[in-house]
């Protein structure tokens, strides 16, 4: 599955702007803008990373290339799920990061008119969690999709500066 | 980077005797900057570095630089026979400096191919005044002027070819047709079109005009030439254009080394690989002075290389450097790293496990390839490391500029500037080496007088260290100035919104002083010239990050402040000890094991509030269990069934619990990526033999975090 | 002014006599030996060289020793210092040995090849050969 969807990728890549990449997390359907996706993968193996936050599964390593994965069920605060063989890892890659997503299910890439996204509304039933990371809606087929806006699902205020360099209570202890 | 010295070249002699004279200059100069003037040596290297500089730069004619030297040379020449009273001495320093970077940026464009044009007038004006001065000094405290110190226009002169790196080497090969006609004069003919737009060229065959079956040699293999020439490919086509029966033709760019050697088979070359901006002293003394006769043209035939009458250099071993693309040593070290890799997935491959096989050979051959693999390891990564002794010497000057334009007198202190790092690393952390300094000299140090109202010495101290420990480089900047102030910072980053609501008391002291690094932060009200932008920092944090690396601040308020930049080594190979705890796999670094103990439950010793220890010949040690630090599932449990391994770091013991061991063998450390933030006790990870990651353990952290307990 | 030429390489030849035709008379050798036969010729003539090219690879005998030869006669015939001749190496040989070598043996100029003309004229300004 991943592999055919991989080729609709390399084939539309001349004309990327308003495709997203769609996957399912619990009931809800998200989708991605393309040109953040680097490639989809299998669920793998994943090193688990000590002390770190709950979303970040740990490291996989992709030919040689050690990323880290994020489980994005977690990130939304919505109870983690069963990893099965459909379970997917969409590699983004956000200026320089590059973090792996995993994901229920890939569903498929839809084109989406930037006039057809609508704003999401103040109250919605998306929990308040996740719409930080939704920048607008869109109504394909009658389902509606949230697209997510990965810059800020990579850089969130969790993971700001203010953490990046140094954790200071752990830093006082390595002095 | 503009720093191919090939330093036969005169220009190249030259520009790079020049460069070290002003290096020396600086150095001198800088020495002695807080005396009250020059002493009688300094005053003599000072003209001596003058005159010399006057002397090549009139051979070589690049006038300016001449004029400029000539008027500094007149003034040390004063100094040095009349030893004048009471000279200026900060002014004279400023207008020392003042030459020596006029100078230097003449010599920067001269070696980008720019014309030296710079205007030396107003300099030199300035320092005749301040010559007129010094003399009439001079002559008030009754002395007579020596002698003028008369200038000698040189008599001979060097002029630079000009287009040099404009010089093109390709190979073309022609082929004709199997059914093509006298191909020797049609290869003439593209010959003899070319000759018009290239410099110097040869061929093979190249008895084309003499010998009719040469046209059968080129139909066979196809007519080559080894073309010099300043056109591009395309010119190089267009201008031989198309003759009949021409099939194919194919031009490819060669080295000038490529070129040189044509068409001849020469011997096994001795060539030394050796990355240009090393500095090494010029080999002159090896060279053999050229002799009348040695270039009378022995043999001129048609297509080859003129063949001089003195010996082929060829045939003797030289030691040549070659300049290589850095982008060709970047994917080289990638390489080594994969390599190592590779073995480890080779030799510890689980198809060789196959009990009851008999690997005598196998091992044997096993041992040569890490031998050769190691070896290979240490040449490239020695390629790339270079000191830092250049990179703090350039600190030097800074401070000295801006503590002086400050009226701050400060001292710089240099702690292990012999310290290699990868070259990378140096061109990321110049220039926030440079910030940290610069604003440690404006808003670190305070002005004499704050300083002896605290009670400190009226001279202000900065200290650059670097040192290599556990796989990073540690680069501080230190000074003794007046520190960070907790409140402050925290009332600005309020202010400025950058940390919403939280009180400060959120946060750790460390935290807040990671609030100087926010983009948009300042708690300068004034923005000076030097820093307080708020543009600084964060861009400082980002350079150290773009290398893998992170900024620590430490500071005590009235005492000073601490900037700590540690950067991992680009490719960090290190000999490490492969371990399981459950289903994570963990790898120490083999110097840090002290050694491995089995234990029995009674050496285990557990304090009230949960601290273990164990007892290991009658001494105490702080005993760890890496399942429950990092929440590890499915791990033993009884310290009987694991193993205990004593680990060492500065002095300092420590116990770890493990299930098992698993190899010794040598790793290549890669960084957790950024996008995770810092696990203490970890320091990286890497890939092993089946592809798996394991997470390096950081003794360091881990003792401290002990400690912290 | 006058000017005498020794070059060994036809296209060379062709550029520098066209160049310096433009300052004064210019004559044209091949090789070593035949540019201090010249030379010769022309101090016996009492219609001196002001200015000799020389270039240094060349059949018979080479630059450095048509320099030599030509800096011997003169030594022998009492002309010293600035009434030589001037002369200035031409090569594309810029290797810092050759240049001092070539000092050494009393060459006026050495110009490496490509021969920057800017730089060239100049030269010919400071040597007072031409205004």
């Amino acid at each position: 599955m991943a592999d055919e969807l991989l080729e609709e990728l390399e084939g539309e890549e001349d004309t990327q702007k308003g495709k997203f990449m769609t996957f399912q997390i619990g009931e809800e359907c998200y989708g991605l803008a393309i040109n953040y996706v680097q490639e989809i993968i299998g669920i793998q193996p994943i090193t688990p990373v000590p002390e770190v936050e709950d979303y970040i599964k740990g490291l996989i390593n992709i030919r040689g290339k050690i990323i880290p994965v994020v489980d994005v069920r977690i990130r939304f605060k919505q109870p983690s799920f069963e990893y099965t063989d459909r379970t997917c890892i969409i590699v983004i890659a956000v200026k320089s990061t590059v973090v792996g997503l995993v994901v229920d299910r890939i569903a498929g890439v839809i084109t989406v008119d930037e006039k057809e996204i609508i704003l999401p509304p103040s109250l919605s039933q998306s929990t308040s969690a996740n719409r930080k990371y939704v920048f607008g809606l869109a109504r394909i087929e009658g389902e509606v999709k949230l697209l997510l806006d990965p810059e800020r699902l990579i850089q969130d205020e969790d993971v700001s500066a203010l953490d990046g360099a140094v954790s200071g209570k752990d830093a006082l202890a390595e002095v | 980077m503009g720093e191919d010295f090939n330093t036969d070249s005169m220009l190249d002699m030259f520009l790079y005797e020049s460069e070290q004279l002003l290096e020396n200059l600086q150095n001198v100069v800088l020495e002695r900057k807080d005396e009250d003037c020059f002493d009688e040596t300094s005053i003599n290297e000072i003209f001596r570095v003058m005159h010399t500089i006057k002397g090549s730069s009139g051979i070589m004619m690049y006038e300016n630089i001449t004029k400029i030297a000539h008027k500094l040379e007149d003034v040390f020449y004063y100094l040095r026979e009349s030893h004048p009273e009471n000279v200026p001495h900060l002014e004279l320093v400023d207008h020392v400096l003042e030459v020596s970077d006029f100078i230097t940026a003449e010599l920067d464009k001269i070696k980008e191919g720019d014309t030296p044009d710079g205007d030396e007038s107003s300099i030199v004006a300035d320092i005749d005044k301040f010559l007129t001065n010094l003399k009439s000094g001079i002559t008030q405290q009754g002395e007579e002027l020596p002698p003028e110190n008369t200038y000698v226009a040189p008599s001979q002169f060097y002029v630079a070819p000009t287009g040099n790196e404009s010089n093109k080497y390709y190979k073309m090969s022609v082929y004709w047709r199997s059914d093509t006609q006298m191909c020797n004069i049609r290869a003439y003919t593209a010959v003899y079109s070319l000759k018009e737009v290239v410099e110097d060229m040869q061929y093979i065959p190249d008895d084309i005009i003499s010998n009719e079956s040469s046209g059968d040699v080129i139909l066979k293999d196809g007519f080559h030439m080894l073309i010099k020439c300043q056109c591009s490919k395309d010119e190089l086509l267009s201008t031989m254009g198309e003759t009949s029966g021409m099939e194919r033709v194919e031009v490819n760019e060669c080295t000038q080394q490529e070129f040189e050697m044509g068409f001849h088979d020469h011997g096994p070359e001795q060539i030394v690989i050796e990355l240009e901006d090393k500095e090494k002293e010029p080999e002159k003394k090896e060279k053999k002075e050229p002799a009348p006769g040695d270039y009378v043209i022995k043999s001129k035939e048609a297509g080859k290389g003129k063949k001089l009458a003195k010996n082929q250099p060829k045939q003797q071993p030289k030691q040549t450097y070659i300049s290589v693309s850095v982008e060709k040593l970047d994917s080289l070290m990638d390489m080594i790293g994969e390599l190592v890799i590779s073995e480890a997935v080779v030799l510890q491959n689980p198809d060789l496990k196959v009990p009851g096989l008999d690997l005598t050979n196998f091992q044997k051959a096993a041992g040569q390839l890490a031998k050769i693999t190691t070896e290979l390891q240490d040449v490239i990564m020695s390629m790339r490391m270079m000191p830092l002794t250049n990179t703090f010497q350039k600190m030097n000057r800074i401070v000295f500029d801006v503590s002086r334009k400050l009226g701050k007198d400060i001292e710089l202190e240099v702690i292990g500037e012999n310290t290699e790092v990868d070259k990378n690393i140096i061109e990321h952390i110049s220039d926030p080496l440079m910030h940290l300094v610069r604003n440690s000299v404006d808003h670190g140090i305070e002005s004499k007088e704050e300083r002896i109202a605290a009670g400190k010495s009226p001279k202000g101290k900065i200290t650059l260290e670097a040192k290599n420990e556990g796989g990073k480089v540690y680069i501080i900047v230190r000074d003794d100035g007046k520190g960070l102030n907790k409140q402050a910072l925290y009332d600005k980053a309020l202010k400025n919104g950058l940390i919403g609501n939280r009180s400060i008391t959120d946060f750790s002291e460390k935290e807040i002083y990671q609030f100087i690094t926010f983009a948009g932060f300042s708690t300068k009200e004034q923005v000076t010239e030097y820093s307080g932008r708020g543009v600084g920092m964060d861009v400082v944090v980002k350079n150290i990050q773009a290398v893998g690396g992170n900024l620590e601040i430490d500071s005590v308020e009235g005492a000073g402040s601490e900037m700590i930049m540690k950067i991992p080594l680009t490719l960090a190979i290190i000999n490490g000890i492969v371990m399981q705890v459950g289903k994570s796999t963990f790898v120490i670094e083999t110097n840090a094991v002290k050694e491995f103990v089995r234990i029995r439950k009674d050496m285990i010793v557990k304090e009230p509030d949960g601290e273990e220890y164990i007892m290991l010949r009658g001494e105490c040690f702080p005993f760890i269990r890496l399942n429950r630090r990092y929440h590890l599932e499915e791990s033993l449990t009884e310290g009987e069934d694991g193993i205990v391994v004593v680990l060492e770091h500065e002095n300092k013991y420590i116990c770890v619990f493990i299930d098992k061991l698993i190899a010794e063998q040598e790793i290549v450390v890669k960084p957790i990526p950024p996008y995770i933030k810092k696990v203490q006790g970890l320091s990286g990870c890497t890939q092993l033999g089946d592809g798996s990651i394991a997470l390096i353990l950081d003794i360091a952290g881990l003792i401290a975090g002990e400690e912290r307990k | 002014m006058k000017i005498l030429l020794a070059e060994d390489d036809f296209a060379s030849r062709k550029f520098m006599s066209n160049y310096l035709g433009k300052y004064g008379d210019c004559d044209i050798t091949v090789d070593g030996e035949e540019a201090v036969d010249a030379f010769l010729m022309a101090l016996e003539d009492d219609e001196p060289y002001d200015l000799i090219c020389l270039d240094v690879m060349m059949p018979v005998l080479d630059g450095y020793q048509a320099l030599k030869a030509i800096r011997d006669i003169e030594r022998e015939r009492g002309i010293q210092g600035n009434d030589g001749v001037k002369i200035i190496m031409t090569t594309a040989l810029n290797e810092e040995r050759n240049v001092k070598k070539a000092f050494e043996m009393g060459c006026t100029v050495y110009a490496g090849k490509p021969i920057d003309l800017e730089k060239f004229e100049m030269i010919l300004k400071k040597l007072n050969l031409i205004n």
